[in-house]
């Protein structure tokens, strides 16, 4: 049970962690 | 089969299920219709069709393009209230399959738009059918993750629709990565790319819609018992879908959202241009796009973090806290645009949006505290046509209003303080709505059988 929340907590976490980070990169812009 | 795989009886957890197994289907749902904030990056290909690099005679306009997300929108809140009742009935699983499938198909009915050059195709595709799997994509695990966490309700329904904030911060980085790599001489990519995210969105709901379960009749949290002694606003009855929307206390709500959304759309959807001219010439267009991505992570990470504090200091305080700390900032904001201070002006933004992200994912947990659980997915579709008035309303107020004042001579740079002392008075009709709420009536409560929780008598 543990291994399969594990998975799939990463099937949704490594989009949205992807898509913050580009986020990020972008916001930092404003402080440049 | 395939019907019985998706009937609600198929879905029903076993004992011991961990319930931390939900929020990933939710999320895997709403991470993708939150695409639909993003889909103002095809607007301008969308418009170089023909001419490839720029518009060419024949090419579509941007304000025939832009039809296509309010469509989207309209058909999210008509969606979300029509079927919401039989989304209680089939389950989340049949619901999140049948979004997938809308939304998805809004896809690749575009791509096909965009590969026969027929605008109508883009409406009735990523416009209606998509708009249908945004409504119901977006009800779909709410009851759900209410039933999972009746002790966290807040922060339930908060990860879920934090999940359609970021949505929009993948799609729009995803889209332009798309679109360069489809990019030809002969191509801007948009066919392929609009093909490409038609599979992808559709395959990660239905990986959504096959993880979800709901919880066995009577199911509770291993330790937890319902608090004897309930705060006057949270029921333990419940109201029907039909009857809800005859209660004062639903328009309330609706009033309570609808004045939080206007509040915060119109800045999002003008706050590249808001904040150059404001501090003309000292924020860079790039600088701008920054601010925007900034506003995006601020409303996503609100509504988690707002949606879960909500559980500790109550529902109404929470949007009290939204509407009075609001209007102070909206009060300021002018004030800080006189003072030259950019990063105050930021931060007072990024408050706001916090807030107005937080009134989203906090509304789901207010219509159970007030209605019960028994039709919370199918109140929360109807209230959801709030969104649909406010998507409106929002970008009027903030453009018109603009346009009205450099018309009449007013610099760029102070054309939105009108705009800003507008959203006070419309947080005060929000604050005086939060504040009339009370609990419904007992003459409106349920007293017949839960039909999605059979074991259940309520009332």
């Amino acid at each position: 049970m543990k291994t399969r929340l594990a998975i799939l907590w990463l099937v949704v976490g490594i989009p949205l962690l992807w898509g913050v980070a580009k986020t990020v990169e972008n916001a930092l812009k404003l402080f440049q | 089969m395939t019907g019985s795989l998706l009937d609600r009886e198929r879905t029903v957890a076993p004992a011991g299920y961990d319930r931390f197994l939900i929020p990933p289907a939710a999320l895997a749902v709403h991470l993708s219709i939150g695409q639909a904030y993003a889909f103002s990056t095809f607007n301008l290909p969308l418009t170089r069709l023909i001419g490839i690099d720029e518009s060419a005679p024949g090419d579509w306009t941007l304000a025939q393009v832009g039809w296509i997300f309010s469509l989207a929108i309209v058909f999210l809140g008509l969606s979300a209230a029509v079927f919401g009742r039989w989304m209680e009935r089939v389950g989340p699983r049949k619901a999140m399959f049948t979004a997938a499938l809308c939304f998805g198909g809004g896809f690749l009915l575009s791509a096909l738009g965009v590969h026969l050059h027929q605008l109508w195709l883009l409406y009735v595709g990523y416009g209606m059918l998509g708009g249908c799997g945004l409504g119901i994509g977006y009800i779909s695990p709410v009851s759900t993750l209410i039933k999972w966490f009746p002790d966290r309700p807040g922060m339930a329904t908060g990860m879920a629709i934090m999940g359609f904030g970021g949505g929009a911060i993948i799609a729009a980085p995803l889209s332009l990565l798309l679109m360069n790599h489809f990019k030809t001489a002969t191509t801007n990519g948009v066919f392929e790319s609009l093909l490409s995210m038609g599979a992808i969105y559709c395959a990660f709901m239905i990986f959504g819609a096959f993880i979800v379960r709901v919880p066995p009749a009577g199911w509770q949290p291993s330790g937890w018992t319902p608090p004897a002694q309930r705060p006057a606003l949270v029921t333990n009855a419940n109201v029907d879908v039909d009857t809800a929307w005859h209660t004062p206390q639903f328009w309330l709500l609706w009033g309570v959202l609808c004045v939080n959304v206007t509040a915060g759309i119109g800045v999002l959807g003008q706050a590249s241009p808001m904040i150059q001219e404001i501090f003309g010439g000292r924020v860079s267009p790039t600088a701008a796009a920054g601010f925007v991505g900034l506003l995006s992570l601020f409303n996503m990470v609100g509504r988690f973090a707002w949606a879960s504090t909500s559980d500790y200091i109550g529902r109404r305080n929470t949007y009290m806290v939204f509407f009075v700390l609001g209007m102070i900032l909206y009060a300021l904001i002018p004030t800080l645009g006189k003072l030259g201070s950019v990063t105050l002006f930021v931060l007072a933004f990024a408050i706001i949006l916090s807030m107005y992200g937080g009134g989203f994912a906090t509304i789901p947990a207010y219509l159970r505290d007030i209605f019960g659980t028994m039709h919370v997915g199918a109140i929360h579709g109807r209230l959801l046509t709030a969104w649909s008035v406010a998507g409106v309303l929002g970008p009027v107020l903030v453009n018109y209003i603009r346009e009205y004042q450099i018309g009449h001579g007013m610099p760029k740079a102070q054309a939105y303080s009108v705009t800003m002392y507008i959203m006070c008075g419309l947080l005060l009709v929000g604050l005086l709505c939060n504040l009339a709420m009370r609990a419904v009536d007992s003459r409106y409560h349920h007293r017949g059988i839960d039909v999605a929780n059979p074991s259940t008598r309520t009332a």
